[in-house]
């Protein structure tokens, strides 16, 4: 398969970074201080900084590929330059196929216009053609969902409907390769369900997607392959497992590196030290298969004697709400106290999650009206692996395409209830 | 499929052949017609006395001119009257204004749209320019029915309004695009702006007759000032019945196509560099 976008040593630096908006007077002072430098043979001023620094890599035709990392590591300015918003410094991109980007949308609505008018404006400006728009504006009125306020100025719309309106406009585009950049972020959960039906589709019709998120779950159930950006450098490249393996594990190791700078977690009295994920041999891991055991251990070491700390961990998958809770107010099984350094376990045996990356919680809660020792917060992630695991582990595909996340044992049953007259031949397939 | 599809390639500079970028420039015409036809329907929506304003602000004009040029500055208008003199000077004049005005501010107001989404970067500039010419047009109404009972002379030569427009509109395309992308650069062309429109109304044929500047004289205050020309071919055609000064008009012409084409120049150099300071 050939490829629809290709990246070639791709470098970008932002003019005057750090020095804010430019003037005339900042121009001319620079240039004097640059002169005095040269006269003077002192040093000049730092260089500015890379956004991006030769990022190689290519995105197949037909693909659905991530950009993950953290804030700041260079993907809204590889979307950027790609969308040629901006240009690159060094290097070149190749591009086969129309574009069509949904980069923080709603940004072109225009509040004293009514949402028809947007439509109608901010659609050709996006490049839609008057018979596309015609053609198609019912349908983005129905996906915005906003049918009774149509004709009123988008400025009396609550922000959600401002959100829904720009997205409806800019998805409702035909182009070959589509770039989505956080739309998701915003919006809420339904709408959000809405939007990633909508990629899933138009990955499905063979359309080239290019997505950058936060939202790993999403983007593990999208895309197929991506990179991992790291301060304008690639870390990782690669199937989209590796990718956010290698993501979650920088993520964890940063994790552990603040607390090891900083003491822990904010708690009172109580300092948690470290977090760490054991297989059922005791072996530290990051990694699970469905119907494994998993250990989850929490290392802490009191100021004071804490009297009945009791311990709640909580695992979540990016969603609001945890899928699983331990927590040993509920079980009743509270320690009497703890005075020394201590290692809490957790154990979850036969762990019934399916393929995807998990958050774990924890909080630490004393029995006086002290408040919580050790608030409510992420302290670790985890991921669970396709593959062979148990006897009824499921296949891997049909576990990226759902988005179920707790596995149950279940059966299946297929019937026949009538005579085979009704199906004559089902083409090609012979029994 | 996309083997065949054309290939884009992005690279540090955004040079692309003239004709490239014509023919893209053609591409996004549905684009450019957008922008303006948004500027028209914001500009008047919420001002309450509407479209009304493109016919006020030439009439306020004009009574201040009367007064002040007129009366006390006791200037004639040759062959007719001072009020039809000064008000067919008055709407193309006030057409440069608002183009240059909102063409100069086009890039900074659009700026959200310009860090999100991909467009030849002088469309919204160029919608601006268009969206000037709706306020003409309804000036020039205005002209077709005041002019004959100020005293002005209409003839057929009204139609040279048509190619008098024309070259104004190239001309503050010219203009615009290059104060346009000073404008994002240096914030500070914000206040030069006015003061500089000011100056080039005052410079301009429009209060006073361009037989002011002495015959001799004439060709250098047009390389100076291109305007001039065309607003005394407005003049001409509008109130006197007049064919305009052919040599004249074709010095403004060839002096607008030169900042225009200069323009358009600077302002593609300085385009890849538009959505990273806007």
């Amino acid at each position: 398969m050939s490829w629809a976008i290709r990246f070639e040593d791709v470098s970008k630096k932002y003019p005057g970074a750090g020095w804010g908006y430019p003037s005339l007077r900042g121009d001319l002072s620079r240039l004097g201080r640059s002169v005095a430098a040269r006269l003077t043979r002192r040093k000049r001023d730092p260089e500015d900084p890379f956004a991006l620094r030769d990022v190689s890599f290519d995105v197949k035709e037909g693909e659905a590929f991530a950009i993950v990392g953290p804030n700041g590591a260079g993907k809204t300015t590889a979307l950027k330059l790609l969308t040629r918003i901006s240009f690159p410094t060094r290097g070149r991109i190749r591009v086969r196929g129309r574009i069509g980007a949904l980069i923080e949308v709603g940004s072109g609505i225009h509040p004293e216009l009514t949402g028809r008018e947007n439509i109608w404006l901010y659609g050709r400006i996006m490049g839609m053609s008057r018979q596309e728009i015609n053609r198609r504006f019912d349908e983005i009125v129905e996906f915005a969902e906003l049918g009774d306020v149509l004709d009123r100025t988008v400025k009396r719309y609550s922000s959600g409907m401002q959100l829904r309106l720009g997205f409806s406009i800019a998805s409702h585009l035909d182009p070959d390769i589509f770039v989505v950049d956080e739309a998701l972020a915003v919006g809420d959960a339904g709408f959000q369900a809405k939007c990633v039906e909508r990629m899933m589709r138009l990955v499905a019709e063979g359309r080239t997607l290019l997505f950058v998120s936060h939202n790993l779950t999403a983007v593990e159930a999208i895309c197929r392959r991506g990179i991992f950006l790291l301060n304008g450098q690639i870390e990782h490249d690669g199937a989209i497992r590796e990718v956010l393996q290698s993501y979650v594990d920088w993520i964890d190791a940063r994790q552990q590196e603040r607390w090891n700078s900083t003491g822990a977690p904010r708690g009172r009295g109580l300092a948690v030290e470290r977090v760490s994920f054991h297989d059922a041999a005791g072996a530290e891991c990051a990694a699970f298969r469905t119907g494994d055991t998993i250990e989850i251990r929490i290392a802490v070491r009191p100021s004071r004697p804490i009297v009945q700390p009791a311990f709640a961990f909580g695992i979540t998958d990016g969603r609001p709400g945890s899928l699983i809770i331990c927590s040993m107010a509920v079980d009743g099984h509270v320690p009497p106290v703890i005075d020394r350094p201590t290692v809490v376990s957790c154990r979850i045996h036969n762990l019934p999650l399916l393929p995807r990356v998990y958050q774990t919680w924890c909080s630490v809660v004393g029995d006086h009206a002290y408040g919580d020792l050790v608030d409510w917060q992420i302290v670790g992630t985890f991921r669970v692996m396709e593959g062979p695991g148990g006897a009824d582990t499921p296949a891997p595909l049909s576990a990226l395409r759902t988005s179920g996340v707790i596995h149950v044992a279940h059966a299946w049953d297929v019937a026949t209830t009538g005579d085979p007259d009704v199906v004559t031949a089902v083409e090609g397939y012979s029994p | 499929m996309a083997a065949t599809a054309i290939e884009l390639v992005i690279e540090s500079t955004n040079y692309t052949r003239p004709r490239d970028r014509a023919r893209e420039l053609w591409a996004f015409r549905e684009v450019v017609l957008a922008f303006a036809e948004r500027n028209i329907r914001v500009k008047y929506k919420q001002a309450v006395l509407g479209i009304l304003w493109a016919v006020l602000q030439p009439l306020i004009f004009l009574g201040i001119f009367m007064v002040v040029f007129g009366r006390m500055g006791n200037i004639s208008g040759g062959g007719t009257s001072y009020p039809a003199f000064a008000l067919a000077a008055l709407v193309p004049w006030f057409f440069v204004q608002t183009a240059v005005t909102f063409g100069a501010q086009a890039l900074l107001m659009d700026g959200a749209l310009l860090r999100k989404v991909y467009f030849p970067r002088e469309t919204p500039v160029l919608g601006a320019v268009l969206s000037a010419g709706l306020d003409f047009a309804v000036g020039f109404v205005l002209l077709l029915v005041l002019e004959p009972v100020l005293g002005g002379h209409l003839s057929w030569n009204l139609l040279m309004v048509v190619p008098l427009w024309l070259i104004l509109a190239v001309l503050t395309t010219g203009v615009s695009l290059i104060l346009g992308a000073l404008n994002v650069y240096y914030r500070d062309f914000r206040f030069v702006l006015p003061v500089v429109l000011q100056l080039w109304m005052f410079g301009s044929p429009v209060a006073y007759p361009l037989s002011t500047v002495h015959a001799e004289w004439r060709g250098a205050y047009i390389l100076l000032n291109p305007a001039a020309g065309v607003l005394d071919g407005f003049r001409r055609a509008l109130a006197e019945g007049r064919l305009p000064d052919l040599g004249l008009l074709a010095l403004s012409t060839a002096v607008s196509c030169l900042v225009a084409w200069f323009g358009y120049w600077m302002f593609k150099r300085m385009e890849p560099g538009f959505a990273d300071v806007v």
